[in-house]
């Protein structure tokens, strides 16, 4: 039989689909060469991916270390804080979501996407803050919307608590979140952004030693963002308490004092160079920082005109006034253009160079001798004195005793105020120097500006007749290498003046205190205060009388005690306070009082 | 009415790869879904099973008597699908018809109707090349339910009837020239519609149209997260159920449309190419089986059930890996649904229905 018979001729369509079929093959062939690329030649940028998809690494912050005074008293801690953050990768809705958790916590929607956008960098995955310090109504409400906003996520912190609020706040410092602007200089290195770090004072200085390493956690995630588990954690490093040499008592009592004025108190230990109490006024609350200031309320607080910010104690510049009478005593004594027993006569006025230098007594102390021109403060002895020493003599004499350099405490941002010389006014000033300047240098005014802290070192070199100090507030048993790198204490004063020159001063500065002079505001019963007022003139007194009103002049007090043992330095600076015998001294006497207390 | 000579001729090869890809397909089900409710890997043995039963009840009848009522089932198709259109609301939900334990996909089983008649419309061509009356009502029997399952919306599905149009025209003989020109038609109007008719936000709503609820995170999300997992395979794989993407859900539709991105990731290239290898096996012998049907209507029923489970194992690759639009189309076999399993075996039953009476006497 023959197949045609029974069977159709269907070669040709047969053959159609054999051109089908290879067409088909050759597609399959295709696709395992895609295959190839995207599994084998792509396979490490999928891969990663892959890992990012799986994996949220989240960071756990390290407590940070705590601050204590010196008879570990805290004055810094860490407490827990809530705050919200939000997931944009779990945003189901981007503008629903910050609609809706605008509306829960309260944020105004400007702020809430500003803060967003700050952190547009991070990936989608990070949390970002927007919201801290929560109290438990905001946690309960976060909590009970979970399943709608799975993107608004409750976490804790440490969190810096100052417990005495503005109570050496200066001192202490303040913390803020980094900004992009750092991150990218790389000042810090190992931090990222949102990470809080001290801005001045201690958390500043000492940032390498109180930050912790923070620990990191690395979680498995669903495509809900939903945890699965740890797969590794590195946990976080506490970082190191130090212990500062400050006095809370001391420190507390300065604070009090200068509660209301503008100013500034130190009390210090002359011999180790610890400070006991640093306090500047107006001050702020540290605490405050921590907390994210709404943009208001920081303008408000820079721009306020006490600039509360400001620390006094080392930034502040002020004339010394009569309180650089002692600089020029030991340095005329040991120039030899003086000697204990020259006698000036002050008849309440001086004429030098065509004009007429006025004593803030009108009616003229008299003769008097140096411990005597101290001991009442006479301006007209000094004027005298400066014309015999010239500016060069006084400028020599100043810096021996810490002015015009950084005292090389450990605190950012320090000034070094300025000691005037010929070669300065002709370098930076662009005029001569003229004879006139000398005569008001010689009482602490013209262009002689110093920090409260330098006098305190002033009068600490004083003290100590002639060996150097650098004052400092890390306790020298919290680090061993905690020390800043400051001058060393140099003692440079006690090489090149004779002691006896020490003497004679401290006694003219023990006489203003405990004979009736200007300091006695500051007589402590038996503890032998040896000190000198100021009271620097803002413009001189003749303009004042002209405008017909009474300026107030800045008001300093600089003393120690015991006059034969010194155990404190106490500088007081009160800003339009006066006469410094009147509103300083007495300040100071209850630091004395209160040292003297604590160490019988 | 079974003859023993009949069973003799039954390709127990092509069954063989059958039941084997689709128990692999088990296998991936399972490390897809096994820690989500459902159970569809057991599901999905039963449909495998029940699939097994229909395709040799309809190995019983001979496809020359179905061709005869082939008009009528595309009838009572078209008339299902119709009713869901109209009724939409109470019986279907897209393109599924919801019965109290499962739910059916009607036009799964179209193609089986639309691939009977056909080859019975062009049973007795015995032209070198296809008449325009003949591409037109062959144009027109497709169309309508393409239309009909289109609407629902299940553009995928209806794009796999496309496949079956085109592949008889060829084998009826289309001419080189109708073909260029109707690819070229063709692209132009999608051109020049893309470019020209829609605006953007159309084309966002068509996409969500088209797509229904594919694209909630952003354009392209699936088709990232589905290369993700393919290319994090890399040649091994990650070992089974433990691919991140699949497990973790980040890859979409895991046991279903996505199957081969579970594959890709957890047994890697290797598995990838085994897959493809075994597919490309069981496509060889069912295009092979065209020339071992004894008359024209069997050809062009092997040619159309091959081409059906080519293009939408084709499509789906393409797809899952990030070289063609993702349209709803599952992977042949391997995804889970008793639907298209049901179809694809109710295909490969006509396949071996024609090879086993190809020496019957006329």
């Amino acid at each position: 039989m023959e197949k045609d018979r029974f069977y159709e001729d269907l070669s040709l369509i047969l053959s159609r689909t054999h051109k089908v079929s290879i067409v088909i093959g050759l597609l399959l062939l295709f696709l395992v060469f895609f295959c190839w690329k995207v599994q084998i030649l792509d396979h490490k940028k999928y891969w990663t991916l892959a890992e990012a998809n799986r994996t949220r690494e989240s960071v756990i912050i390290a407590p940070r270390g705590l601050i204590t005074d010196r008879n570990d008293i805290i004055l810094a801690e860490n407490t827990a804080s809530f705050k919200a953050s939000i997931i944009r990768e779990n945003c189901r809705d981007y503008d629903w979501s910050l609609a809706e958790v605008g509306r829960l916590l309260e944020i105004a929607p400007g702020d809430l996407t500003a803060r967003i956008n700050k952190y547009e960098s991070l990936p989608l995955f990070r949390p970002i803050v927007v919201k801290d310090n929560l109290d438990l109504k905001d946690v309960s409400r976060i909590e009970s919307r979970r399943l709608e906003l799975p993107e608004l996520i409750v976490e804790t912190d440490p969190r810096r608590y100052y417990l005495f609020g503005n109570m050496a706040a200066h001192v202490i410092g303040y913390m803020q979140e980094l900004s992009a602007l750092e991150l990218k200089n790389e000042a810090y290195p190992e931090r990222s952004l949102g990470d809080m770090v001290g801005r001045t004072g201690v958390e500043r200085q000492y940032e390498s030693i109180l930050v912790g390493t923070d620990g990191r956690r690395l979680e498995i995630v669903d495509s809900q963002g939903r945890s699965r588990g740890e797969t590794s954690r590195s946990e976080p490093t506490p970082g190191r308490d130090i212990q500062l040499t400050l006095d809370f008592d001391l420190q507390r009592k300065a604070t009090q004092l200068l509660e209301g004025k503008e100013g500034a108190i130190i009390v210090l230990n002359p011999r180790s160079g610890e400070v006991l109490a640093l306090a500047s006024f107006p001050t702020y609350d540290p605490n405050k920082f921590i907390t994210r200031f709404s943009p208001q309320e920081w303008m408000e607080l820079i721009n306020r005109e006490d600039h509360p910010l400001e620390n006094r104690a080392i930034r502040g510049l002020y004339a010394p006034g009569s309180i650089f009478k002692m600089t020029m005593a030991l340095g005329a004594l040991n120039a030899g253009v003086i000697t204990e027993q020259t006698t000036f006569f002050c008849a309440g006025a001086v004429n030098f160079y065509g004009r007429p230098f006025n004593c803030w007594q009108r009616g003229g102390h008299g003769a008097l001798t140096l411990t005597e021109a101290i001991q009442r403060s006479c301006n007209v002895y000094f004027y005298n004195v400066g014309r015999r020493m010239g500016i060069d003599r006084i400028a020599e004499s100043a810096e021996l005793l810490g002015f015009g350099e950084r005292t090389g405490i450990d605190l950012p941002g320090e000034k070094e105020g300025l000691v005037p010389t010929p070669e300065w006014s002709r370098s930076v000033r662009k005029t001569d120097w003229y004879a006139g300047e000398t005569i008001s240098v010689a009482i602490g005014q013209g262009p002689l500006v110093v920090t409260p802290l330098q006098v305190a070192v002033q009068v600490a070199i004083l003290a100590n007749r002639g060996r150097g100090v650098v004052p400092h507030l890390l306790m020298s048993s919290s680090l061993s290498q905690g020390r800043t790198s400051g001058p060393a204490p140099g003692d440079a004063a006690a090489e090149k003046v004779r002691a006896e020159f020490f003497e004679t001063v401290i006694r003219g500065m023990w006489k203003s205190v405990n004979e009736e002079g200007t300091g006695r505001g500051a007589k402590v019963d038996s503890f032998d205060v040896c000190g000198k007022t100021g009271s620097t003139q803002l413009i001189s007194r003749e303009r004042a009388e002209k405008l017909g009103k009474q300026i107030k002049t800045h008001s300093w007090f600089a003393g120690f005690a015991p006059r034969d043992n010194p155990q404190v330095v106490v500088t007081v600076l009160v800003e339009y306070g006066g006469m410094g015998g009147a509103t300083a001294a007495p300040l100071a006497k209850e630091l004395f009082s209160l040292f003297r207390e604590k160490h019988d | 009415m079974i003859d023993r000579r009949l069973i003799e001729n039954i390709d127990w090869f092509l069954i063989g790869l059958l039941v084997l890809n689709s128990l692999l397909g088990v296998v991936v089900i399972y490390s897809a879904s096994h820690y989500v409710p459902g159970n569809y890997h057991w599901r999905q043995l039963f449909f495998i099973g029940a699939s097994l039963l229909a395709l040799f009840v309809l190995l019983l009848v001979d496809y020359q008597v179905l061709m005869t009522f082939s008009l009528y089932f595309y009838g009572a198709v078209v008339f299902v699908l119709l009713m869901m259109l109209v009724f939409s609301r109470f019986i279907s939900k897209g393109s599924w018809i919801k019965l109290r334990y499962f739910q059916i996909q009607p036009s799964e089983l179209a193609k089986i109707a639309i691939i009977l008649v056909l080859a019975h419309l062009f049973a007795e061509y015995k032209r070198n090349h296809v008449s325009a009356t003949a591409v037109l009502i062959s144009s027109g029997l497709v169309a309508l339910p393409f239309l009909l399952v289109a609407v629902q919306p299940d553009l995928g599905t209806a794009v796999s009837f496309l496949p079956l149009l085109i592949g008889s025209l060829i084998l009826a003989g289309l001419r080189r020239n109708a073909i260029i020109w109707i690819l070229l038609l063709a692209f132009l109007a999608g051109i020049a519609g893309w470019n020209f008719y829609l605006k953007d936000y159309q084309k966002k709503r068509l996409a969500t149209v088209v797509f229904p609820s594919r694209d909630p995170q952003g354009a392209g999300y699936h088709i990232l997260q589905s290369k993700i997992a393919i290319g994090s395979g890399g040649f091994l794989g990650k070992g089974f159920a433990r691919g991140s993407q699949s497990q973790l859900k980040f890859l979409p539709a895991r046991h279903t449309d996505f199957v081969f991105s579970v594959i890709g990731e957890e047994f890697g290239f290797i598995g990838v190419v085994g897959v493809l290898l075994l597919y490309y096996l069981f496509l060889w012998r069912l295009f092979r089986s065209a020339g071992k049907s004894r008359d024209r209507a069997g050809v062009y029923i092997t040619f159309m059930v091959s081409l059906m489970i080519a293009f939408q194992l084709l499509v789906n690759v393409a797809m899952v890996i990030g070289i063609f639009p993702i349209v709803g189309i599952p992977l042949p076999l391997l995804s889970y649904g008793g639907s298209s399993l049901l179809a694809n075996y109710l295909g490969v039953g006509l396949v071996l229905n024609v090879k086993m009476r190809r020496f019957v006497n006329i």
